[in-house]
């Protein structure tokens, strides 16, 4: 188990270095530099630069030392927890990263907390009996909420919630201090989306269990109908579903830019299209490496989780 | 014949507006801005036309006079996008001026009613060729560090527009563009480099900064209100948001580029003393600009977070109708200039920018985005609300001459061209022109809209060959030109090169008789509008709210936000 963490780990920091090379070396072309100089100086300003003037900007950068020497001074802070300054921001994109992801994260409980058991619960009682009431119905309403673009829920939730009845917010950029009832809409956002997927795997795999030779044994030697749901199906069935939840944590983090700019939702999300708009290189690089680390981890605890829940599976 | 007018209306082009205006060929509010740009205060211009003044503060300060049931505190909380603070003379967002306005003030001060007063200067005067402009500077006008305000800052900040390093584009202005002369000397682009004039700015004493132009300039006031004209101090270093002096009652408290921005008002100076503002009193105690996309700005107000916003876009009137606040809209010149560079194929061809602007109905354009709101544009860049428009006839759509065009042009199987939008004021741009694809399509042009982030649209709006780029308003039509269409100008957007407009516009700018100023400007205006260089269906109104316990709110044309006499209830 711990060979395989190692391997696991020690391939994050290999995707984490390719990735950030890749991403250094695509940022330090011309045309890049310029678009943080037009937005950080406006369009006019540039084109009316002379070149010895857009140069002295460069330097004063950091922008016109050769890429190579300022992705090894790059990965040096790094390695001492300083991730360099953002250009569009003007403040040390740790501070900013970090407070971002805090954001997101609470965020991102909050949405674990309602899908899970929600979509664990109606994906079970579904799978249970195919075909039955109960089915049909799970199987409509997951296909409607996840059919929809979170955009689209975004909008009818606030036209309804918000901006109709007036219950909530209609954004979370919580102005006026941090207002639990500003993260309803985002959440619930995220929770339907999310659910529909959720409970269709997990009723897949309920109903694929329900159907096996042993679950059937069971039934037909006469075991009570909730013992042979509570102590013989539902461990095999959730192993399917656990991967996918964990695999949804790598989703959530791609997955609430749309949700944290339309709320206005100062998260990681939001950080992300701010600096890719913006060409701001640091914040980028930083984000791209939480991004790996968030995929390589997920894919860690799914393999972990799915030992302890399948005996049967050892790594090697 | 110029008839005996009281002091203050000296300057012979006020006399000869004066005739005009009793004559029925000039309007009342165009005397009244021209007579004030001139150096006679608003108030007398107001007085002498017969129309009510709009009240000033206590001793003619350039702000709305101060309410009895004024409560002094609050904070004044705005959504509006939150951007970066580097240096005021390259400001390219009127955001970025309004986070820094009411700490950096300027030499004069454009109000609601169009009219230029005196801010920074106290008075001015131009000799009466409009050559030499005498600015008198404000006295007991304090920074933030205590010291005086001089007619040396003036200049210095002045100086430091014109000079090419700063890059700023200012020099776009008349009043800097006719300080300026050229070197003889070429940058590494080939453009000749311009200079200040020998003797050009000229400090007569502490308070007297007068300008020697080379060439006659109505707009000098006016052209001191720009955005990018505000007033630093001499210690100024970009960027500005890390040290920000200025003269004006609100200095730089919290500030997070795509957060927020919260101003504090001003009590003591640098050096410890108390701080005097010279514009009397200001009631808020904070103004706190909060980060909202524009199209989440209704929102924020819908929730109760802010108390206004910048604007909102036409689509979201209803809504806007549907809320508890004031809507405020202004009658504007901003727009969207839908240009073609003239040195890129197949917008060489004049007979295929012609084709173009032929197969478009402008003012359908615009009914179908503002219904009966804003005014129809004329293909030519002056608006029916700046003062020395000069009408020309009607534009009629032509799709058979448009489809004849094309065949001479040898597009005969039809055109293919794309615009670029980057929709920087609003999803209506694209809705323009989608509606001036559809119209194209029957002569033959098939259009395609490439839409793409604001901010994406900003760093090509000078490069694409056929984009749609949203003009700010600014107070005249000879200003806007000179700014976007005179020959090898910094703002240039379509490469538009012709000696004959050029020479148009020199004489309308040099023209003080304001009648024929008009007629001169619309010989400028018939020949942009003949070369096809842009489609501009729509000048539009700019919308915002404002919360019910906001006093003391005015609307600007230009989004200029003056909160100075400002209070909360």
């Amino acid at each position: 188990m711990l060979k395989l963490i190692g391997s696991r780990l020690l391939q994050m920091l290999l995707i984490m270095g390719v990735i950030s090379f890749i991403l250094f070396a695509i940022f330090d072309s011309d045309k890049f530099k310029k678009q943080i100089a037009v937005n950080e100086l406006g369009g006019f300003a540039v084109s009316a630069l002379s070149e010895q003037d857009y140069q002295a900007w460069l330097e004063k950068k950091g922008l016109n030392v050769p890429f190579y020497q300022r992705y090894l001074n790059w990965v040096a802070g790094v390695a001492q927890g300083d991730f360099g300054k953002s250009f569009e921001k003007n403040e040390p994109v740790a501070d900013l990263l970090a407070t971002r992801l805090v954001h997101t994260g609470l965020l991102a409980l909050w949405v674990f907390a309602l899908m899970i058991p929600l979509s664990l619960l109606f994906g079970v009682v579904a799978g249970m009996k195919e075909g039955s009431p109960q089915d049909r119905l799970t199987s409509f309403i997951s296909v409607l909420t996840t059919s929809l673009p979170e955009i689209a829920t975004a909008i009818i939730l606030t036209v309804i919630f918000a901006l109709g009845l007036r219950w909530l917010p209609p954004n979370a950029a919580m102005v006026n201090g941090w207002d639990w009832r500003a993260l309803v809409l985002p959440v619930l956002t995220l929770v339907l989306y999310d659910f529909g997927y959720v409970a269709r795997m997990t009723r897949a795999s309920m109903a694929e269990v329900m159907n096996s030779q042993y679950i059937r044994t069971a039934i037909l030697k006469g075991l009570p109908y909730r013992r042979v749901i509570l102590r013989h199906a539902l461990r095999n069935a959730l192993i399917a579903p656990f991967t996918i939840i964990v695999l949804q944590m790598n989703w959530l983090l791609s997955g609430v830019v749309v949700v944290e700019v339309f709320f206005q939702y100062a998260g990681f999300g939001k950080l992300l299209l701010d600096a890719a708009l913006f060409g701001d290189i640091y914040v980028i690089q930083a984000a791209t490496l939480v991004a790996v680390f968030v995929a390589v981890a997920s894919q860690i605890i799914s393999d972990v989780g799915y030992t302890f829940l399948n005996p049967r599976i050892r790594f090697a | 014949m110029a008839r005996k007018l009281p002091p203050g209306f000296e300057h012979p082009v006020v006399a000869n507006a004066f005739d005009h205006l009793e004559a029925g060929r000039l309007s009342k509010r165009e005397f009244i801005r021209l007579a004030a740009l001139l150096g006679a205060s608003a108030a007398s211009a107001y007085a002498l036309v017969g129309l009510p003044a709009p009240a000033l503060a206590e001793g003619a300060l350039p702000f709305p006079p101060d309410d009895p049931k004024a409560k002094a505190g609050g904070v004044l909380k705005v959504a509006m996008q939150v951007q970066k603070l580097e240096d005021p003379a390259t400001f390219s967002w009127v955001q970025m001026s309004n986070q820094a306005r009411h700490t950096l003030e300027y030499v004069a001060i454009t109000g609601p009613d169009n009219v230029t007063r005196p801010m920074l200067a106290e008075s001015w005067s131009a000799s009466p060729d409009l050559k030499t402009w005498t600015f008198n500077i404000r006295k007991g006008v304090m920074w933030h560090t205590g010291e005086e305000l001089t007619a040396d800052d003036i200049a210095w900040n002045i100086k430091r527009w014109a000079d090419p390093a700063t890059a700023s584009s200012n020099v776009g202005l008349s009043v800097v563009a006719g300080l300026l002369e050229d070197t003889g000397k070429k940058d590494d682009k080939g453009k000749p480099i311009m200079g200040l004039s020998n003797g050009a700015i000229e400090v007569v004493d502490k308070y007297t900064l007068r300008l020697h132009m080379n060439r006659p300039v109505l707009s000098a006031p006016e052209d001191l209100y720009n955005y990018p004209t505000a007033i630093v101090h001499r210690s100024f270093k970009a960027p500005l948001s890390d040290n920000m002096i200025g003269t004006g009652p609100f200095t730089l408290g919290e500030f997070r580029v795509g957060d927020k921005c919260v101003l504090k008002r001003v009590t003591k100076t640098r050096d410890g003393k108390d701080f005097n503002y010279w514009g009397g009193k200001v009631y808020l105690d904070e103004i706190a600009y909060y980060n909202f996309d524009s199209d989440n700005q209704l929102s924020a107000f819908a929730s109760g977070d802010v108390h206004t916003l910048y604007d909102f876009t036409v689509e979201q009137l209803d809504l806007a109708k549907s809320l508890p606040g004031i809507i405020h809209a202004a009658r504007t010149a901003q727009n969207i200039c839908c240009r073609m560079q003239v040195d890129h194929a197949p917008f060489t061809d004049k007979r295929v920018r012609q084709a173009i602007v032929m197969s478009v109905d402008n003012e359908k354009v615009k009914n179908l985005v503002y219904g009966e709101d804003g005014d129809v544009g004329e293909n030519h860049h002056v608006a029916p609300v700046h003062p020395d428009y000069g009408p020309l006839p009607p534009l009629k759509r032509d799709v058979e001459g448009a489809k004849k065009l094309l065949k001479d042009a040898g597009f005969e199987k039809g055109l293919e061209v794309t615009i670029d939008v980057g929709n920087t004021d609003g999803p209506w741009h694209q809705t323009a022109c989608e509606a001036m694809r559809d119209q194209m399509k029957e002569a033959g042009i098939n259009l395609k809209v490439n839409v793409m982030p604001a901010a994406k649209y900003w760093e090509i709006w000078d490069k694409t060959p056929f984009g749609c780029t949203a003009w700010t308003h600014r107070p005249l039509g000879t200003m806007v030109m000179s700014l976007g269409y005179r020959t090898g100008v910094p703002w240039n957007e379509s490469h538009y090169a012709n000696p004959a407009f050029d020479k148009a516009l020199d004489e309308a700018e040099a023209t003080l008789d304001v009648a024929a100023r008009k007629v001169k400007l619309a010989v400028a205006e018939k020949i942009l509008q003949d070369d096809a260089v842009m489609v501009m269906p729509i000048f539009r109104p700019v919308y915002t709210i404002v919360a019910k316990n906001v006093n003391g709110y005015q609307g600007h044309p230009t989004e200029y936000h003056q909160f100075n006499k400002i209070w909360l209830t």
